[in-house]
Formats: C-alpha cells, structure tokens, sequence
C-alpha cells in the first residue's frame, strides 16, 4: 500500500469496531494516527474545535449511520452548514445492507462512498483510491 | 246499464238512428237483437265494425257464436244464450271473439230475453269492445301478481309502513330476519324493532321524504330480534304518495347483513395482526441488518486481526473452530438480511432498465463457471428492451437463475440455456431455458421458491436462491412461473412491468 494517512477520523459508537479497525490501519500501514468520536454530536464539537485551534484536520472521515445522540446522517446535516463543509472527505462505513441506507448515501452531495462493514483489506483500497 | 228488460234502451221506437249511432261510436258500443220467431239477427253498425265484417253482412245465429273463440269463450257463450232463450235469464260476461280478419278482441256482451206469454221472442243487447282495457288490466294483474309473489316470498325483509311506523303489512322475509310473527309486527311500531342507539339514524331523511323532497334513502342500521340480539341491516326506505302528491304509505326493504359486518370485522381485524407483524418483521429486519451484522462483523475483524498478530494462535485447536461457527454465523446472518429486506417498492422508485444491457452484464459476471461448465448461452432480447426494475434487484435476478441453469446441468450433457424476451402491450416477458435436470413440480413445486429448499446435491445449494428472486422480482411488480420436465430441462417465466 502507498504512504500512510496522517489522521482518520471515525465516528462510531461501537469501541470494538473502533479498536479492531485501528489495528487494521496499522497492520496494513493504512494511517497513522486515528481519532475517534462516539457519536455525531462529538465529532462535530471536536472537529470544530480542531478547526478553531487551527490543528490538523483529519485526512477522512468514516461515518457510521446508527448511533445514539445524533446520528450519522444527522451529523451529515450539521456538518454541512459548519466551516468544515467539503473541506474532508466523508465515507459512510455501515453494517447495514439496506438498499435504502445504500441509496441515501449514494444520493448525498457529501458522502464519497458506502463501505459495508466489517472493513476489510478491498475496502481499504477502494476508500484510498476515490480519496486521492 | 240494462237494468230492467221491461224498459230495454233500445227498440224500435228510438227514431233517431243518428243519435244513436254518435253514442254508438263514442261509447264503442254497439248493438244486437234477435227475432225468436222468425230467427232473424241483427246487428247496429258499430257491431259489425266490431266483428270487422262489412257493412252489408247479414249476421245468423250460429255464424254469430262462431265468432266467439273456439274453446271456453264459445262453450259460455252458447250456455248463457241458451240460458236465455230457455230460462228468460240476462247475461253479461267478457269473452274473446275472433274477427272476420282474424283478430283476438276482448268484447263484453250483455244480453236481455224478451218474453211474451212466458215465452221468449226476443233477445237484445249490446256489444262493448274492452280490448284495450282488458290488456291492460291483465298486465296489472301480472304486475300485482308478480309484485305479490316478490313481496311473500322474497328472503328479503320488506314491509309496507304507516306514515307513523306501523308495520301495515310484512313478508315472511322479515320475519325471519326479526324473529317476530306476521301478527306480532302489526301490532307493533317501527321504533319497538330498531336498535335504542340507531333509532335517530335516517331521521332528516324520513322528515324530507314525508315534505316531499326526497323519494327514498338507505341506510345501515341495527334491529333487535326477538331474541334480544342486535341485527345489522340495510334498511332501504320508498314513500308511495298518491296523485295528489300527498304521502300515502312508506315501503321498506330490509337486508340482514350481518354475515357481512362479521366477514368485514374479521378482515379489518385480520389486517390489523397483520399490519403490527408486518411492523415487527421491519424491526427485526433493523435489527439484522444494523445490529446483528455489526457483531458478527466485529466477530470477524477480531479473529482475522488475532489471526494477523498472532499466528500462533492458529494452533489452539479451538481457534479454527471458532473462526467456522463465525463464518456460519456471518453467513446465516447474510440470509436473514437476504430474506428480510424485501420493501414493497413504490413504482415511482422503480427505473426502466434496459434488459439486454443488464443481461450481459450477468452474464460476464458469471463468466467463471459458464466457462468451467462449457455453457453455451444464446441471447433473444432486443436492444431496446426496457423493464422496470431496480438496478441491484435485476442483476441479482439474472444472476440467480442463469446460476442455477448452470449449476443444475445435467451431469453428461454441456448446458444450453436461452434467454429469450418478448415484449407485450404492459408487460416483458423474459424466459429462460436450460436443458438441465429438470424438476419434479408436482413433488416440489410448492416448495419450489420457499426458503431453505434444495432439490439437487450441489456443493453451493443454499436453498435461498429462487426464493430472494421470487421476492425481488415480486418487489418490482413482476411474476414469476415454472415449467420443468425431470431428465429434459426447466423453463423460468418472468413477466416484468414496462413503461
């Protein structure tokens, strides 16, 4: 695989997921550096406020879609009207396979892509190559 | 009219023959006499036109019975004369005569004896052509007769009603409904049968029939029966008014419909169970899909990641275990969300696809074992085929059964398998044909599209197959059908909705 991404951001409310994708990351040199959001409400607090203090954004964003508090394309909704608009490339990763989850995001401006969980090495190709 | 055959009104004293003659014609009437004694018969103008002989027709006694209809008018009137001739008795009776021009005519005829001495020398009497009334009054006749025998024995309720309620007059249809006798109900009032909660129901309308507004109505509403229980009917209600317009009388027509309502509770209730577990298959199709899979998922990652890390770990003989029941898992799960996430799909939703296009696509989808199997496939669709469909759901379609032509081949002979589609005025029909093992339908053919069902030894036969087709293609609004003979082939026929 080419050179690693500085930072994934992962919004998931799932710890488990969130731990084993971070190993996937570093097994296969995918990226570095991860920081990961429970839920809608705090990725989009805690990328504003990245955003604010001028730190390093994130490369990606890996958005679940069921999440409690606000979920995935609720944050979607949010995000769009806050300065980060278009500014990180957004990938919805769920387990779902339904044909009007697929759709919905297929049909957002803001999504780059669906990819179905569990991620795997194909996926982590394809998120990389509609990224660059 | 000819009361008293001592003052007959017609004689030889009347002179004015022109007066006569204008009643005569204005009363269609006309006369007769006949002389006993020298046997002669006449027979006044309007007779004849009667008769529908001419003017200078000599009328005699037995040409004269002739004219009387062969059978029981003739037989009466021979009776009735002799009668008079004999026994100085008058008569007067409606008969069927025959005229010279062979035409039926109701007539009435009186006639009076005259009598000298106690023997009769004459006997007069008029002629009256009732045709017209007499047609007539046979059809009300009919009319009431039929009326009366639709009224007695119609399974229907009905009844004729006072302007206040009163049963005046009810068929054993409503009795049966009620439960009353015919003489329980004329003593009683509309009110006593109705349901307490019905009994304001149709009131405006019964208020507009009796002011002349309104005809009739229907309306649903509820009756008690004898036996205290309530009965659904449709009660249809006519006001009969006379000439002058003033109500007269209502007629009531009264259909138990309870059999009805109960079948009507029973679907509403029925659609209601259905609707909830329709709801609850939506959730546990959520369920599945979001949640299940994510463990499952998550059970995968962490055994390939440990796998990864730590390859020693293959060593623990319940380490490949574990990662099988996964994979089961995983895969079941796979099913569930196969099977249960079929929406009925809105048609808006639907686009028109172009078939050959989808068609080849599957086809070099499925190119590794078509060519493992040395499968020739021939290709009738023309290019500008359209069918409505979702993209996902059509090739997943295609797919499953040209897999399965392949898959189920005969062991000794290549498969051959055609697709072939035919456009219709609302519909494409697209067949597909292979010359594989074919199936018993009348075995398996209810089984045929269930899930979990596998009919051949196959490596890959997970049995969900035709059953995901039959639900996707059901799910655009199509149909599917199966024609198979065991040793020789199968036919799949799938119709999809087009533009």
């Amino acid at each position: 695989m080419t050179d690693p991404i500085d930072l994934i951001c992962i919004i998931d409310d799932d710890p488990i997921y969130a731990f084993a994708v971070q190993k996937l990351f570093k097994m296969n040199n995918f990226s570095n550096n991860c920081v990961i959001f429970k839920n809608g409400q705090e990725a989009l607090e805690g990328l504003s406020n990245l955003f604010n203090e001028q730190d390093t954004l994130p490369d990606l964003i890996l958005l679940d879609i069921n999440m409690p508090i606000m979920d995935g394309w609720q944050f979607l909704e949010a995000y769009k009207s806050t300065s980060l608009y278009n500014k990180i490339p957004i990938f919805i990763t769920s387990s779902s396979v339904d044909t009007l989850d697929v759709n919905k995001a297929e049909t957002n401006s803001l999504v780059k892509g669906y990819v179905n969980k569990p991620l795997n090495l194909d996926s982590l190709t394809l998120i990389k190559s509609k990224c660059l | 009219m000819l009361s008293d055959s001592n003052h007959p009104i017609l004689s030889d004293e009347i002179h004015d023959k022109d007066f006569l003659s204008t009643i005569e014609n204005s009363l269609a009437i006309g006369s007769w006499e006949l002389d006993v004694i020298t046997n002669t018969l006449k027979w006044s103008s309007f007779t004849k036109k009667i008769h529908e002989v001419t003017k200078d027709y000599i009328p005699d006694v037995e040409h004269a019975i002739n004219f009387y209809k062969e059978g029981i008018h003739r037989e009466k009137i021979t009776k009735l004369f002799n009668d008079a001739l004999e026994n100085e008795k008058k008569f007067d009776d409606e008969f069927i005569i025959v005229t010279a021009k062979g035409n039926e005519k109701w007539i009435r005829t009186i006639g009076h004896p005259r009598c000298v001495n106690g023997k009769c020398t004459a006997v007069r009497g008029v002629f009256l052509d009732i045709t017209a009334k007499t047609i007539e009054n046979k059809k009300t006749i009919l009319k009431e007769k039929q009326f009366r025998s639709l009224f007695n024995y119609s399974l229907t309720g009905m009844a004729l009603l006072s302007l206040e309620g009163n049963w005046l007059k009810v068929n054993h249809g409503i009795c049966k409904i009620l439960g009353y006798t015919e003489k329980e109900f004329l003593e009683s009032n509309f009110i006593k049968q109705t349901h307490l909660e019905d009994k304001d129901l149709g009131i405006e309308e019964l208020n507009l029939m009796l002011s002349g507004t309104l005809d009739n109505h229907q309306i649903e509403k509820r009756y008690i029966h004898k036996n205290g229980s309530s009965i659904h009917c449709v009660l249809s209600l006519t006001i009969v008014r006379d000439t002058n317009g003033d109500p007269k009388h209502f007629i009531a027509n009264i259909n138990d419909v309870s059999e009805i309502k109960k079948g009507q509770n029973k679907i509403t209730d029925l659609l209601k169970v259905t609707s909830k577990q329709n709801d609850r298959l939506i959730n546990f199709a959520h369920i599945v899909s979001h949640n299940l899979r994510s463990h499952g998922g998550n059970l995968e990652m962490l055994l390939k990641l440990k796998k990864e890390e730590y390859p020693e770990s293959i060593a623990d003989e319940y380490f490949p275990l574990i990662e099988k029941a996964v994979g089961n898992l995983n895969e079941t799960i796979q099913n569930l969300n196969d099977v249960a996430l079929y929406h009925s799909l809105d048609n808006n939703k639907l686009e028109s696809l172009n078939l050959l296009h989808y068609t080849t696509n599957a086809l070099s989808n499925i190119k590794g074992i078509t060519l493992a199997n040395n499968a020739e496939i021939k290709i009738i669709i023309d290019q500008e085929t359209t069918v409505k469909a979702i993209p996902a759901y059509l090739d997943s379609i295609i797919i499953n059964f040209l897999t399965n032509a392949v898959k189920y081949k005969r062991l000794d002979v290549d498969p051959k398998i055609t697709l072939e589609a035919v456009k219709k005025q609302k519909h494409v029909t697209l067949t597909i044909r292979d010359n594989g093992q074919g199936i018993d339908l009348n075995k398996h053919g209810d089984k045929l599209f269930g899930m979990y069902n596998v009919f051949h030894k196959h490596k890959d036969s997970r049995g969900l197959g035709l059953f995901i087709a039959k639900n996707q293609i059901e799910a655009i609004g199509g149909k599917v059908n199966v024609e198979s003979i065991v040793g020789e082939g199968t036919k799949f026929i799938i119709q999809f909705n087009h533009d």
